[in-house]
C-alpha cells in the first residue's frame, strides 16, 4: 500500500468516527497544556453543552495523568503514548494508551476492578477516605480513577495489550454520556 | 502580616490573599506541574496568618468576617487534595472561634462543580456559602 493510500485510510476513519482529536507522542506538561487548549476550542465550536464540556475536560486530564502515572519508565527512550477523542451522537469517547511494565499490571487491575464495580455512593465513600488519608506523593491523589468514575457515571473499560516480554500497552476508555447531567 | 498574591498561569489559580480587607480568594484553574511546589508556599501562609489572627483577638480586633473565596474553574485531582489541606485549616480556625466564611463559587451550569464542593464541606464538616454565577 501506497503512502497516499495510508493516509486516505487514515482520514476515512477520522472522519467515519469523528474522531476530535488523535494524538501519539510523550505526554509532557507542555504537550497536555496544549492539547487541553486546542479540545476547548474545539469542543466550543460543536455547541455542545458545556457541562458536558466542562466534563471531558476534566476526564481528559485525569485520565492523561493516569496513563502517564503507570507508564514504563526507560532512561534514554522517550514514552509514546496516545489520546484518542470521539463524538457519536450519543456520546464522547476518551482513550489513552500507554506502555507500562507487565509487573505493574496485577496492582493496576486490582485497582481498576476495584472502582468498576462500585456503586455511585461507595465511590464517593471511596473518594472522601482517598481524599482524607495520608499523603503518599506530593503530585498524585490517588484519586484520578476514582474521580473519573465518579464523573462518567462509571463508564470505563481498559486493556492491557502485551506488547513485548516485558511491557505491555495500557488501554484506557471513558464514555461520557451527551444527554446524561 | 503581608498580603499574598501570586499571579494565575495557564495551569495554575490566581491567589489574592488580602489582610486589608480580609478577603481570601482562589481563583482559576488548577493542575499545576508540580502541584507540591505551588501549594506548599500557599497552605504556609495560611499556617502564619494564625499569628495575625491571634494579635487581632488580643487588639480585640476580630469581629469583622474573614470570607475564604473558591472560585475555581477546573481544579485536578491532585490539586483537591491541597484544597482539602486549605479547608481543614480554616476548619481549625473556625473551631478556635474566628468569623471565618468559606464561599464555593460555581458556573451554574456546571453540576460537577457544585457537586464537589458540597462534597468539600461534607468531607471537612464545614458549612459553605454557595455563589452561582
Amino acid at each position: 500500500m501506497t503512502n497516499t493510500s495510508i493516509a486516505y485510510e487514515f482520514y476515512q476513519f477520522m472522519t467515519e468516527k469523528n474522531v476530535l482529536i488523535a494524538f501519539t507522542g510523550h505526554f509532557d506538561h507542555l504537550v497536555t497544556t496544549s492539547l487541553l487548549k486546542y479540545v476547548r476550542v474545539k469542543l466550543k465550536e460543536l455547541n455542545s453543552d458545556p457541562a458536558i464540556d466542562r466534563k471531558i475536560y476534566s476526564i481528559l486530564v485525569e485520565s492523561i495523568e493516569n496513563v502517564s502515572k503507570y507508564s514504563a519508565k526507560s532512561s534514554n527512550e522517550p514514552i509514546i503514548a496516545m489520546l484518542l477523542l470521539c463524538k457519536s451522537d450519543t456520546h464522547f469517547t476518551i482513550i489513552t494508551g500507554n506502555h507500562l511494565l507487565n509487573s505493574d499490571i496485577p496492582i493496576l487491575r486490582e485497582k481498576l476492578d476495584k472502582v468498576l464495580k462500585y456503586s455511585p455512593v461507595e465511590l464517593k465513600k471511596m473518594y472522601r477516605e482517598q481524599i482524607l488519608s495520608k499523603r503518599t506523593h506530593e503530585n498524585s491523589a490517588g484519586l484520578g480513577i476514582i474521580d473519573i468514575a465518579i464523573k462518567s457515571n462509571n463508564q470505563i473499560q481498559y486493556n492491557f495489550k502485551l506488547s513485548t516480554d516485558d511491557t505491555s500497552i495500557y488501554l484506557f476508555q471513558t464514555q461520557i454520556n451527551i444527554f446524561d447531567k | 502580616m503581608e498580603s499574598l498574591i501570586i499571579e494565575a498561569t495557564e495551569d495554575s489559580p490566581k491567589i489574592l490573599f488580602d489582610t486589608l480587607s480580609n478577603r481570601f480568594v482562589i481563583s482559576g484553574e488548577s493542575r499545576p506541574e508540580n502541584a507540591g511546589k505551588f501549594f506548599t508556599p500557599v497552605i504556609n501562609w495560611i499556617i502564619r496568618f494564625e499569628e495575625t489572627l491571634s494579635q487581632r483577638k488580643q487588639e480585640k480586633n476580630i469581629d469583622l468576617p474573614l470570607v475564604f473565596v473558591f472560585n475555581l474553574e477546573y481544579f485536578n485531582s491532585t490539586s483537591a487534595k491541597y484544597i482539602k489541606d486549605v479547608l481543614l485549616i480554616i476548619k481549625k480556625f473556625v473551631d478556635q472561634g474566628y468569623p471565618f466564611i468559606v464561599e464555593w463559587h460555581y458556573d451554574k451550569r456546571d453540576d460537577d462543580m457544585l457537586d464537589a464542593g458540597n462534597e468539600f464541606s461534607d468531607t471537612v464538616e464545614l458549612k459553605f456559602e454557595f455563589v452561582e454565577y
